[in-house]
């Protein structure tokens, strides 16, 4: 009897053994933090605004129009990489 | 080129901005969006961290979006100028 179950336990074993780490291979990953991304699309209109500068100038987006150009940069924080 | 502004957006106050262009040297200019109202209308607020994330638009003449960068690739200018390049030939009626 007990030469019967022996192989029965370690086929047991064994098969966790290898079924265990690919189990927790195929977990998702952690959640990470949202990024938002915007909805806009190429061919939109871009929303006007009118922001204060490091000037302390008033600047609308508007005004720019049939003038010139704009590239807007937003960026993350002064003093950081950007 | 003389056909664009380039202006920059954070949601830092105007003197930090001002600091920042100093140190970096910047000849555009930088503009506080303290409520983040703009980051928001343009839909790039992080919500988690209420700062904009990293992201480029070029907006043509008409007021019109021609083309946006997001993430890392709006740190190298290279697209947006390519862009504005071809915004311009387009304008003056030229060949793509």
């Amino acid at each position: 009897m007990r030469k019967r179950i022996l192989p029965i336990v370690l086929t047991v074993f064994l098969a966790g053994m290898f079924t265990l780490p690919t189990a927790r291979a195929q977990q998702p990953p952690p959640p990470q933090p949202a990024i938002a991304h915007t909805s806009l699309k190429v061919g939109d209109m871009a929303p006007d605004f009118t922001l204060r500068s490091d000037q302390n100038a008033t600047v609308k987006l508007s005004d720019y129009r049939g003038k010139k150009d704009v590239i807007l940069a937003f960026y993350v924080l002064a003093f950081t990489g950007g | 080129m003389k056909d664009t502004e380039v202006l920059g957006i954070s949601i830092d106050a105007p003197p930090s901005n001002q600091a920042f262009a100093e140190k970096i040297g910047v000849k555009f200019p930088l503009l506080s969006d303290m409520t983040r109202q703009v980051s928001k209308e343009y839909g790039i607020l992080n919500d988690q961290f209420q700062f904009a994330n990293r992201t480029t638009f070029v907006v043509d003449k008409q007021g019109k979006i021609q083309h946006i960068q997001e993430g890392n690739g709006a740190i190298d200018p290279t697209d947006a100028i390519d862009i504005c390049t071809t915004v311009h030939r387009k304008e003056s009626g030229g060949a793509q």
